[in-house]
């Protein structure tokens, strides 16, 4: 339902793109796409990419999932994986690599991944989520503009 | 208004070993700082949220907690909030955080930093 939907408002703007997509994942099921349109990108900052190219192993990605939960009804959960889906979307940066699953870019497309470093705390946050109304301070939590 | 002092009977604040190290670290090129400040401020959903920063001097009214070469100043706002509670540094992979486990907090955030009591 969420992901034929989306297509179909893809289409009229992006005809080329849409088409690539359908066509691709008819043929290479097994090999994500890596890139796609604009709008439902994630952006990952300098610092997101310098950081996960420290802490990274060959063939490791960040995996971002959006579940329920936190003060806000939604929040984002961060962990390391060296396997991926075909629901999977893979953004790629300096070497590095960032995987969402579509039903989590749902969430997340157009906002930005950051690693934030404070004294207090140096961690992953989202940033500037088109998605997201207000969230929790620290960001791990959010809840979504209807 | 009464000068008494009251003495505190034990520590405000009690560092575990990894916060004792990561402070160390934390402080070992930066001369001109003489420890890290806890202070206290209104944010988050749950009303209060830490803050730590390097510091320079000690104010008056600050709580100074030395333990194993290391100080950690409290400000006068989160001292009554810090009573009792153990600050740890907890490092992983994606992440790496000083936390307070407060004894007196009743309710935390998902991420847990931010608190009420």
């Amino acid at each position: 339902g969420l992901r034929v939907s989306q297509q179909l408002h893809r289409l009229p703007q992006h005809p080329t793109a849409g088409i690539q997509r359908l066509f691709s994942s008819a043929s290479a099921q097994e090999k994500p796409v890596v890139s796609g349109p604009s709008e439902d990108k994630l952006h990952l900052t300098e610092s997101c990419v310098k950081r996960l190219g420290e802490i990274m192993g060959k063939g490791e990605y960040l995996r971002i999932h959006v579940e329920g939960g936190g003060c806000s009804g939604f929040q984002y959960k961060f962990s390391v994986v060296s396997d991926r889906s075909e629901d999977d979307r893979v953004f790629e940066q300096g070497g590095v690599g960032v995987i969402v699953d579509q039903d989590s870019l749902e969430f997340v497309k157009g906002a930005t991944l950051d690693f934030g470093q404070e004294l207090i705390r140096s961690s992953f946050q989202v940033l500037k989520n088109p998605q997201a109304d207000h969230g929790c301070s620290c960001g791990s939590s959010f809840s979504v503009k209807l | 208004v009464s000068k008494r002092k009251i003495l505190a009977t034990r520590a405000a604040l009690t560092l575990t070993p990894s916060a004792v190290s990561k402070i160390r670290v934390l402080l070992q090129d930066k001369p001109e700082y003489i420890g890290l400040k806890v202070g206290v401020r209104t944010r988050g959903c749950n009303g209060l949220t830490y803050t730590l920063d390097y510091t320079k001097d000690r104010d008056k009214s600050d709580e100074e907690v030395l333990q194993d070469g290391v100080r950690v100043f409290i400000e006068k706002k989160a001292q009554l909030t810090l009573l009792g509670t153990e600050m740890d540094f907890v490092e992983s992979k994606l992440s790496s955080e000083f936390v307070f486990n407060n004894p007196n907090i009743k309710g935390t955030c998902g991420c847990g930093e931010s608190f009420n009591i």
